[in-house]
């Protein structure tokens, strides 16, 4: 009898491994880090998502952002890199909680992003890019915001 | 999530660039205590062509307001489509579809 839940267990760890791996291409960091959603601080919010890897500066993703916003509600951001990215989230420290976008670059694709983000006040953004042999890469940048948005 | 969702989708040279705009408040907790609505985000965006993953955000009431979104990839044709599939918090969901020029 042991010996036989024994082995029922050792299929069900199997299987738990097995699903993150061949579902690969369709995570929904929304409901796999529940966490990192809710984190104020983007230190903890990283850490949530990517766990306690080590971070490393990089110059090999161009981020293009405003020194000044004017409109807090509505700033452009563009992302561009040509690492094999497996993951990239974008953070701010602005808002009451930390993370604003996960993408999940799909196998084959180069980063080239746009998108729009609000803020509350002047604060870093910092992004973290994980690339396919698994290494963390980030960057930061500050970001004048002259006239809250976020409803503020 | 009403309303339609504005795709363009332009093939040139094997590189096929996308913009696309969701309607959608994007109000977070916060700000939608102060204007008296519910809470009302966009949590995960899905783009296919060809039954493949070309574009995969999980996204939260922190980006602007009715979000747009640019990027580009390979993999695809003239004639193709291109297909999203939009989560919001409330757990509903909208697709939208273009054909790629």
């Amino acid at each position: 009898m042991e010996r036989r839940n024994f082995l029922s267990m050792g299929v069900v760890a199997a299987a738990a491994i097995l699903v993150p791996v061949t579902d690969l291409n369709a995570v929904n960091f929304r409901e796999t880090k529940p966490k990192a959603w809710e984190a104020e601080k983007s230190a903890d919010a990283i850490k949530a998502l990517f766990g306690d890897a080590a971070l490393t500066p990089t110059d090999k993703i161009k981020m293009v952002a405003p020194k000044l916003a004017e409109n807090g509600g509505s700033i452009p951001i563009s992302l561009k890199s040509d690492l094999d990215i497996e993951t990239l989230a974008f953070f701010q420290d602005a808002n009451p909680r930390s993370a604003t976008v996960v993408f999940t670059v799909p196998e084959g694709q180069k980063v080239n992003y746009s998108f729009r983000i609000k803020m509350r006040q002047t604060a870093f953004v910092t992004v973290v890019a994980k690339t396919k042999d698994g290494k963390l890469h980030t960057l930061n940048k500050e970001i004048d915001v002259s006239i809250g948005g976020c409803g503020g | 999530m009403a309303k339609k969702m504005k795709i363009k989708a332009k093939e040139k040279d094997g590189v096929v660039k996308v913009k696309a705009m969701f309607t959608s408040l994007m109000a977070d907790k916060e700000e939608a205590e102060k204007k008296n609505i519910k809470p009302e985000f966009i949590t995960y965006i899905v783009g296919k062509s060809n039954g493949k993953v070309v574009f995969e955000a999980s996204t939260s009431g922190f980006m602007a307001e009715n979000p747009l979104l640019k990027f580009s990839f390979t993999g695809a044709k003239k004639g193709d489509e291109l297909e999203f599939v939009l989560t919001d918090n409330h757990g509903k969901t909208q697709t939208g579809k273009k054909k790629i020029k």
